[in-house]
């Protein structure tokens, strides 16, 4: 009986209701003993980080809901000495007001930067799964409830196999099991527009050829000149552009280390 | 009882859109303080059998109704704003104005309050009116009352002074311009009626029609994921990815990469701000020379035609409007606009709309929403999937929702005030403001509301709102049109006269023949400094001499507040009892029991109370007559109750257990055809409401009334610059003031409503805290032009032109065209020097003074010139040294700007002042 978090990135539209849900739900609220009150600014118990990436005009933003990922094996829980952190029946890590001493030793162990210290009560705080609320009579923590597209779940596992199946967790590295999956991290994109600087055209359905050396990717431009090659892993990449009656046009070596608009690319006319 | 059982729950709406309530939320709270706001669920107490959810169908996908309401950051954030430091706590008065004595109007917005007893200030208003009425007549005072705010039926935030006025025998009335509508209404309506405001009408079934029909989407300066929020709900943004699945492509055309863009666009076409008449003359340029429009729909549904032909082909001026020609205008690439305007050709495809922002409030405002009607025109404007849709103000037009959203009935939930009342001798009475008045159902119903409702006498004067700095500096005014606000006509629309094009040829005078001129203000939206056309004039004109007295009642310290010489405290909805009604959000209608969450902060009282208080002063028969009886707040909430229709569907004692009435939805609601589908098939049959009932690609009253207009001709022009604006690039001020500034409605305010919500100040498009601290309004800078200005992400910057400067932090991005920056309007006026420099980010303060053209009164604060420059310390330093005063008002480190910075010593303790 575990409970898990599920984003769906590509649904979230910014809205940030997770993020003020939480401070509505725990800034100046004591709910002790399953968390005492949040500051009223500062702490992000839930937090949403913006991405623009790319540059004019081919710019894309995604927004990444970030919280305590409830990690089966709780780097913070581990590391705290005086045993106030503790994971219940649900799966919900919980740091216990009571007994936290504020030192800060799980923050420094949580690799996913979610725990605040609360310098008022000398105590440190995340997010708690709304377990106050679970514990009486709610389904929901408050940012999955005020999720306005429905980006957002939360439930027992078992009954949310569909949304976890293929899903990610961040920094899968650590090994700490995250119980916060996320659907559609968008990877990098290149992206260009070919046009035709003699006749102030764009060039529509020409060949784009993306080569990694161990794998080859194809697109052709749309009605606006434009072609996309999304959810591209960093790396090193070669271009072709192929179009009838035009010289091609290859890059070399594009990196993807962030994304990459090419811009409008004009072809020549072959001689 | 446990902590975690809260004491009380609420169901609180949230919309701040004035006369209606929104959606409802649910407000639990404990020991008279608010724990927690939620979004309200519909089957906590009903179930799909009673509700009938609507849904609409297409390739093999589903969209229906929620199951609850999709809250938005500012239902969500409202604890923040009830319990805000900014709050007016008690009556106050301005230190060195003195009603007897000295009134110093020179230091509006420089000085200090004090606190003062209800009594006190209620005389003093009480006096302030008689002396008006006797030494100029009743028209001396001024009464700003109109929208928005929160949304309110028993107490409405707005009409209650007009009530109070209109017992001293009359009052100068503040008439909205048709502000977020100013192309269309000024514009639109010539081309194809549409009334009242110029965008399409009906909206009828669009929704399901494009899903169906519709291959190509453009949200043309629209943000779908902004406008709509403080009205409606996250609706439009569902129905947005909903459009994706089943296929539909969105092309953004915008001069910044909104938030509507950021998540649901395919494409995002940037344009330099207020330029888009350029760029929609080059695609109907290639569309006449490709010969690919709809030739046989021109032929029959259209008027006038031939010289928009001319026009755009050259041979009126000897220009051809290229994409070559276009491109240098609106910064579009050459093959990128001849690539709109190819897939445009091709794709069957409908124009999307939030109103607002920067297509539609532009200086010359009038001329690209023409040229978009003609363009919908030359592609068969109403044929299934050809249409203008709105994602905003479903409510409006309330017959047809663009959604199949429209219920079994329609509640009819009374409003007692009265903000925009027609003018003596100008409008009939009894064809506006049907809203506003009890209509004879309600009366038979709720009879004891009669005396309430009573009509009082209407005001004999009036001024536009884009036109009260001018008029009352200049002593006078004139202008055309502007004397109904056409929406407050719904949603009786079939019973009013309509708004057309006729009234714009109406010449209007301030002031009429032997009626005063304005000296006194009376406001319950003051807000014009941060929200309306040119603020730093409307500063002056709060500082003139001849004004003598200003009194403001609103529940915050902000904006206009501080020009004021009595401010009155009010209450928030959540202090007070309410028939909520919401008719927006997008899933249900339905009628609610509001009841007070905490009690009222401080000594405040609703707005309605407040104004009952100083008639009160005026002596028993004012207040008898203000009251219209001694019904108290609970009553008037049954009474509404009872008169809204909603009784007969529900005993009231069931409803006061249930807290919610959700109207079940209207069974064949889809079966109205389409938007325009019946003028498509039948223009003959179905006109328009333009004189020739076509579409007039040359207006025929613009042709009779105004032929000789360089502003607004009969044809709809690209126009350079001209009498009113000079506010393009290859104008000699470009030199000065190269950027072209766009300002949106803000997307975490309403307007100038929420920007202290705390919460969503913490969000860095929300605000940006600089090194000194402030939280400053963001201003976007494409990175090319903040790098030429050596300007870096979190920079204090100025941005200023003739009219004034403003500081912003610098929010440096790729979201922006190169050659603009961007600020949203409405954030809070903080004054270093009133009307010369502001620290809050107020962007209106600087916007152009004149009206959308000569003859359109509408405003244009979007699209203008200004330049930006780093702050460097130095100069600061120097408004420091120079200006102690402005810097030593206390900022709330989270909140910004609030009532302890304007209070003097001697206002600050709680003990102070007196009870009523």
């Amino acid at each position: 009986m575990t409970k898990v978090f599920v984003i769906d990135v590509a649904r979230c539209n910014g809205c940030y209701n997770c993020q003020l849900a939480c401070k509505d739900e725990h800034a100046g609220n004591d709910w002790t003993p399953y968390a005492r009150p949040q500051p009223m600014t500062g702490h992000f118990w839930a937090k949403v980080d913006e991405h623009v990436r790319g540059t004019i005009p081919k710019v894309k933003v995604h927004y990444m809901a970030r919280l305590c990922n409830h990690c089966e094996k709780a780097a913070c829980m581990d590391s705290c000495g005086s045993g106030a952190i503790f994971r219940r029946e649900d799966g919900l890590v919980l740091i216990d007001p009571e007994k936290c001493t504020g030192c800060g030793t799980c923050r420094t162990a949580c690799p996913y930067d979610v725990i605040y210290y609360n310098d008022a009560l000398n105590i440190c705080q995340k997010c708690t799964g709304c377990a106050h609320l679970l514990d009486h009579g709610s389904k929901l923590p408050r940012c999955v409830e005020a999720c306005s597209t429905g980006a957002m779940r939360f439930g027992e596992e078992s009954e949310l196999t569909d949304d976890v199946e293929g899903a990610s967790v961040l920094m899968p590295e650590t090994g700490l099991h995250p119980r916060v999956f996320y659907r559609n991290i968008p990877g990098q994109f290149i992206a260009g527009t070919l046009y035709d600087p003699t006749e102030k055209e764009v060039i529509i359905g020409a060949k784009c050829r993306l080569n990694s050396g161990a794998k080859v990717w194809e697109t052709t431009t749309d009605n606006y000149g434009d072609f996309w090659f999304k959810d591209l892993p960093v790396g090193v990449f070669d271009l072709v552009l192929v179009a009838p009656g035009f010289e091609t046009k290859p890059f070399y070596r594009l990196k993807t280390s962030g994304c990459v608009n090419l811009g409008d690319i004009p072809l020549k006319k072959n001689k | 009882m446990s902590k975690f059982e809260q004491e009380r729950q609420s169901v609180v709406s949230f919309s701040l859109m004035g006369p209606e309530s929104g959606a409802p939320c649910l407000v639990d709270s404990d020991g008279g303080k608010i724990t927690r706001i939620r979004p309200y669920r519909y089957d906590k107490e009903y179930t799909d059998a009673h509700c009938n959810p609507w849904k609409m169908e297409a390739f093999g996908k589903t969209f229906s109704a929620l199951d609850h309401v999709p809250i938005t950051p500012f239902g969500l954030g409202y604890k923040s704003r009830v319990y805000s430091p900014n709050r007016v706590r008690y009556p106050l008065k301005r230190v060195d104005w003195d009603p007897a004595g000295e009134r110093n109007p020179q230091n509006r917005g420089r000085s200090g309050y004090v606190r003062i007893s209800w009594d006190e200030a209620a005389r003093i208003c009480a006096d302030e009116l008689v002396r008006m009425r006797d030494t100029y007549g009743p028209e001396a005072v001024l009464c700003q009352s109109d929208m928005h705010g929160e949304g309110k039926n028993v107490a409405p935030s707005h009409g209650c002074p007009n009530r109070l006025m209109s017992l001293m025998g009359g009052y100068t009335l503040q008439m909205r311009n048709m502000d977020s509508w100013e192309g269309w209404y000024w514009g639109a309506k010539h081309v194809w009626g549409c009334e009242p405001v110029g965008e399409q009408t009906p909206q009828a079934n669009l929704y399901p029609d494009i899903a169906k029909h519709a291959e190509l989407l453009l949200f043309w300066g629209c943000d779908p994921e902004t406008t709509p929020l403080g009205f409606g709900m996250y609706m439009p943004s569902r129905l947005c990815y909903w459009f994706a699945e089943i296929g539909i492509k969105s092309v953004y055309i915008c001069p910044d990469l909104n938030y509507g863009a950021a998540v649901h666009a395919d494409k995002w076409i940037p344009v330099l701000p207020n330029t888009d008449a350029a760029l929609q003359l080059a695609i109907a340029w290639m569309w006449l020379t490709e010969g690919t429009y709809e030739k046989e729909y021109i032929a029959e549904h259209t008027y006038g035609f031939e010289k928009f032909v001319d026009y755009v082909m050259g041979g009126e001026d000897g220009i051809p409007k290229t994409p070559a020609w276009a491109s240098e205008k609106c910064g579009v690439p050459e093959w990128t606009i001849k690539a709109l305007a190819r897939d445009w050709a091709k794709k069957v495809t409908s124009i999307l709309h939030g109103n607002g922002g920067c297509f539609i409030r532009g200086p010359y405002a009038s001329e690209p929403a023409r040229l978009e009607v003609m363009l919908l025109g030359m592609r068969g404007l109403g044929k299934p999937g050809v249409h203008q849709a709105k994602m905003i103000e479903w409510n409006m037009w309330a017959k047809d929702y663009p959604i199949p959203y429209t219920g079994e009935f329609l509640p009819q939930v009374p409003h007692v005030g009265d903000p925009l009342r027609p003018v003596d001798g100008d409008v009939p009475e009894e064809i506006n403001m049907r809203r506003f008045v009890l209509n004879p159902e309600q009366a038979k119903r709720a009879p004891e509301l009669i005396d309430l409702f009573k009509r009082l006498p209407a005001p004999k004067q009036f001024i536009p709102r884009c036109l009260i700095h001018r008029a009352i500096l200049d002593g006078k005014a004139e202008w055309y049109g502007m004397h109904v606000f056409s929406t407050s006509q719904i949603p009786k629309a079939n019973n009013v006269r309509v708004p057309t094009t006729r009234f714009q040829f109406e010449k209007k005078v301030y002031p009429r023949p032997g009626l005063s001129k304005v000296h006194m203000m009376w406001s319950s939206a003051p807000c014009q400094t941060t929200c309306w056309n040119d603020g730093n004039l409307t500063v002056k004109c709060m500082r003139d001499p001849s004004i003598e007295t200003i009194v403001v009642q609103h529940p915050w310290m902000e904006n206009d507040c501080y020009l004021a010489d009595i401010i009155l405290p009010v209450c928030t909805k959540h202090e007070l009892n309410d028939l909520g009604n919401d008719l927006s959000s997008g899933s249900f209608q339905s009628v609610y029991l509001e009841e007070p969450c905490c009690e009222p902060v401080g000594e405040s009282v609703s707005d309605f109370e407040a104004c009952a208080r100083v008639a009160a002063k005026l002596g028993p028969e004012y207040y008898r007559a203000y009251t219209g009886g001694d019904l108290s707040e609970e009553e008037k909430v049954r009474l509404f109750y009872r008169a809204s229709g909603c009784e007969e569907r529900m005993s009231w004692d069931e409803f006061r257990r249930r807290k919610v009435f959700v109207v079940p939805c209207k069974a064949d609601a889809q079966e109205v055809p389409a938007g325009l589908f019946n003028f498509y098939k039948d223009p003959g049959s179905n006109p328009l409401t333009t004189p020739t009932g076509l579409l007039e690609y040359s207006s025929s009253d613009i042709e009779r009334n105004m032929p000789d207009d360089p502003e607004r001709p009969p044809v709809p022009h690209w126009i350079e610059k001209s009498e009113s604006h000079d506010e393009r690039i290859s104008s000699e001020r470009a030199k000065t003031y190269p950027l072209l500034c766009v300002s949106n409605h803000g997307r975490w305010r309403t307007h100038a409503q929420c920007d202290d919500i705390v919460w969503n100040r913490e969000v860095e498009t929300m605000k940006i805290r600089a090194r000194d601290g402030y939280q400053y309004e963001p201003l976007w800078l494409h990175a090319t032009e903040a790098e030429k200005r050596g300007i870096a992400h979190g920079d204090i910057v100025k941005v200023y032109n003739e009219r004034g400067v403003v500081l912003c932090g610098a929010y440096v991005t790729e979201r922006l065209i190169p050659g603009a920056c961007y600020v949203d309007h409405g954030s809070r006026y903080d004054p270093i020097i009133p009307g010369v420099l502001d620290r809050g980010g107020a962007i209106n303060l600087i916007t152009p003074t004149s009206m959308t053209s000569k003859n359109a009164t509408g405003m244009a604060v979007s699209g203008f010139l200004v330049e930006v420059e780093k702050v460097q310390d130095e100069e600061m330093e120097g408004w420091k040294r120079d200006y102690p005063e402005a810097f030593a008002r206390r900022i709330d480190p989270d909140a910004g700007v609030c009532l302890e910075g304007w209070l003097i010593e001697e206002g600050l303790t709680e003990e102070g002042g007196g009870g009523k």
